[in-house]
């Protein structure tokens, strides 16, 4: 019994030694000698969910601190930006944990995220309670702006210009008839409403519109419904891990018509699951492609440079753009109040109108915000699946 | 007026012949479903009727089938990895005349498909020995929720596992099957799948109700000490339900692959609910329910979704449990056969 004892108090002790330890390396890394170090939180789907995008947010938003690092006002604010990860796993509850860790890290000034919108609305509320800047380089839905939270922007275009974009130009390429598929999430219903309300508007018409969840794999029974209905395309609001599923068993059964959706589709990995089955499948993206930015070429240097052997994604020069407002918006507010006051009530707040009044040259085009915390920037491309790669397409002359 | 009845005639025989053929091929749909349900629900009423145990780790067998299967079809058809393994390896070098050999002939399609169920049968298989013996096996004497416990432990660890170690992005599955498509959408994959479903259901049948070792572990399933008293060794009966089951899920989750395209780390999670539905809605413990159940939840799940409301699917489906549930606590074919296994 005593021997019991004593282990457990040893076991204990060991506990609190390991929990200071701990506790001891946290409270490090805050203002010493005139240095401040100030945090931005990616907030992506690194884990779970569609990855391949989350990865590309990341490295956006590492490119872009790695060069603040570099600039000369930076250096002599003494001010040095480091970035934090939050896996949201692309799932709600999971991204407000994130927020939350985020919210409890004291230099953390703003977060680059997230990317899927279901996650983002939950997570932006933690972020407007502790006074944290959110950009958002991917979250499409204009929900995600209408909550009325000063601290909430995004640099990509939204839904409502998305789906009617698509709906338009599908009616241009002469696809009269669809059927509307989305994937039950805020993203999906959202683009979804867009898309079918414009393409009945300018003449075309909804066979069917349905519902299906986030994670099913198996669509063989809408597509042999779908096929009775002979539609001329198949609109997908979701994403690329189901959307090419979803292509895939639709040309397997006979149901040769393309495929399109929004920007939860475009990304390498729906033509590397599609595979020859993608071919001829239509996507829209918010801003231009990567290389018809207006300053592409030094981006994509700058990342081949730091990422060798990786692709340029849909969403990392918005990642990048997203990262800059944040530290472009960080310098202007430390050059006022002090570097150091920038963690401060005052100093967030004074961080928040300085983002919202922004205005630089960013890869994707001029950035700047309107009331509601949305780009200014908005541009819309429309893709196409060519040889298994997917090919920007000029609008019609 | 009489063009016109006529006309009426004729749309409406047009569109009976398009609802035929929709039902056909949402029934052709349903049976292909219905197989991989069957095959994975096995998995569950197996080690149910030996141990009394719920093995929630069965959905992770399918998934872990579905990796070996799809390794070992890359080792032996993907260039790219062959000209890796070949170059680290120079012995490998027989891989590449292998390659066209495999992919040549459809004796050699043949002889590859072969090898991939089988490779990732016996692994499979022995991951769900292993499993038994470290996760199950201590804990054959403590109370029923400490194994259940233990499952889901095993579930999750192996889904993290392979989201950290393998991918945790989803890995297309190469198209290699012939896929020619018949009337009806009926198509060779199809046909295939539920052919070998059958064969395999037919052959487990046999096994455990002709063979002497299925006389063991029926003897096992209806008294374990009794069973051990005449003689039965009980561990390795209930260590080869522990092979037959997960080598099962392993071809439904190549099956699966093949039919769907793709793999990832989560895949077992909403086949492997269904099916431990499909185990019950039969009976579980009971074999042949577990086959009917498997058949059953598959159809009415395209039914369901041709004819229903596709976002419904899964509540259609599972209304029809419960219903059947409170008219049949036992299942379908739970109370009409009294011996488990």
């Amino acid at each position: 019994m005593k021997m019991r004892n004593t282990r457990f108090f040893v076991a204990i002790v060991a506990l609190i030694a390991v929990s200071l330890l701990v506790v001891g390396c946290g409270g490090k890394g805050g203002n010493t000698s005139g240095k401040t170090t100030l945090t931005i939180g990616i907030g992506a789907p690194l884990t779970q969910g569609v990855v391949a995008i989350g990865q590309g947010i990341k490295r956006g938003t590492e490119l872009a601190v790695d060069q603040m690092n570099k600039r000369d006002d930076v250096k002599k604010l003494g001010i040095t930006f480091k970035t934090t990860e939050g896996d949201d796993q692309g799932d709600p509850k999971t991204g407000v944990t994130a927020a939350n860790t985020f919210a409890s890290d004291r230099s953390l000034i703003g977060v680059v995220g997230h990317y899927n919108s279901g996650v983002t609305i939950p997570a932006s509320k933690i972020y407007n309670d502790n006074r944290i800047v959110m950009v958002s380089p991917g979250a499409t839905s204009p929900s995600v702006t209408a909550q009325g939270y000063d601290v909430v922007f995004r640099t990509c275009a939204t839904d409502d210009l998305q789906g009617p974009y698509a709906a338009d130009r599908a009616l241009k390429l002469g696809y009269k008839t669809v059927i509307v598929v989305d994937d039950s999430t805020a993203y999906g219903e959202g683009l979804a409403k867009a898309f079918e309300e414009e393409f009945a508007a300018k003449g075309g018409k909804v066979l069917w519109h349905t519902k299906t969840q986030a994670t099913d794999t198996d669509f063989n029974a809408l597509v042999t419904k779908a096929k009775a209905k002979n539609p001329a395309m198949v609109y997908y609001a979701g994403l690329y891990n189901a959307g090419a599923l979803l292509s895939k068993q639709m040309k397997n059964a006979g149901l040769n018509v393309p495929v399109i959706g929004g920007d939860g589709l475009y990304d390498a990995e729906y033509l590397n699951l599609a595979g020859e089955q993608a071919e001829g499948d239509l996507t829209t993206c918010v801003g231009l492609p990567a290389s018809m930015l207006p300053a592409a070429d030094q981006f994509e240097k700058d990342y081949k440079a730091k990422f060798p052997g990786e692709e340029i994604g849909g969403f990392d020069a918005y990642a990048y753009d997203a990262a800059m407002a944040i530290m472009e918006a960080a310098v202007k507010t430390a050059q006022k109040d002090g570097a150091d006051k920038l963690t401060s009530p005052q100093g967030r707040e004074d961080l928040i109108k300085a983002t919202a009044a922004i205005s630089f040259d960013g890869v994707t085009g001029p950035i700047s915000f309107d009331s509601k915390g949305d780009t200014k920037n908005k541009v819309v491309t429309l893709y196409k699946v060519v040889e298994g790669k997917w090919v920007p397409q000029a609008e019609d002359k | 007026m009489r063009l016109s009845s006529r006309n009426r005639a004729a749309v409406t025989f047009v569109r009976d012949i398009l609802f035929m053929d929709t039902i056909i091929q949402q029934l052709v749909n349903g049976v292909t479903l219905g197989g991989m349900y069957a095959l994975i629900a096995l998995g569950y009423t197996l080690v149910y009727g030996i141990l009394l145990m719920i093995n929630f780790a069965h959905s992770e067998m399918f998934m872990s089938g579905a990796y070996f299967g799809l390794f070992t079809m890359l080792f032996f058809t993907d260039e790219g990895m062959i000209g890796k393994v070949t170059s680290a390896l120079p012995w490998m070098s027989w891989l590449t005349p292998a390659r066209e050999f495999f992919l040549g002939s459809t004796f050699g399609l043949i002889l590859l498909f072969v090898i991939v169920f089988g490779v990732a049968a016996v692994l499979t298989g022995l991951l769900g020995m292993l499993i038994e013996r470290v996760a199950y096996r201590p804990l054959r004497n403590a109370p029923r929720l400490a194994p259940l416990i233990s499952a889901i432990g095993v579930s999750i660890f192996l889904q993290n596992a392979v989201l950290l170690w393998v991918d945790s992005k989803a890995i297309p599955f190469p198209s290699i099957f012939p896929v020619k498509t018949f009337a009806y959408g009926i198509n060779s994959l199809k046909i295939f799948i539920v052919v070998a479903s059958f064969v395999l259901l037919i052959f487990l049948d046999t096994f455990v109700s002709k063979t002497k070792i299925g006389k063991a572990m029926r003897a096992t399933s209806q008294d374990r000490d009794a069973a051990g008293l005449m003689g039965i060794d009980i561990n390795s009966v209930i260590a080869l339900t522990f092979f037959i089951g997960p080598a099962l899920g392993a071809v439904a989750g190549i099956f699966h692959g093949m039919y769907y395209g793709a793999v990832i780390f989560n895949m077992g999670f909403f086949p492997g609910i269904k099916s431990f539905t499909a185990a019950v809605l039969g009976g579980i413990g009971n074999l042949r329910g577990a086959m009917l159940g498997g058949f059953v939840l598959g159809i009415i799940e395209s039914l369901g979704a041709g004819f229903i409301s596709t976002g419904y699917k899964d509540v259609i489906a599972f209304v029809i449990l419960i219903v059947v549930l409170i008219f049949k606590p036992g299942g379908l074919l739970g109370e009409s056969v009294v011996e488990k296994v």
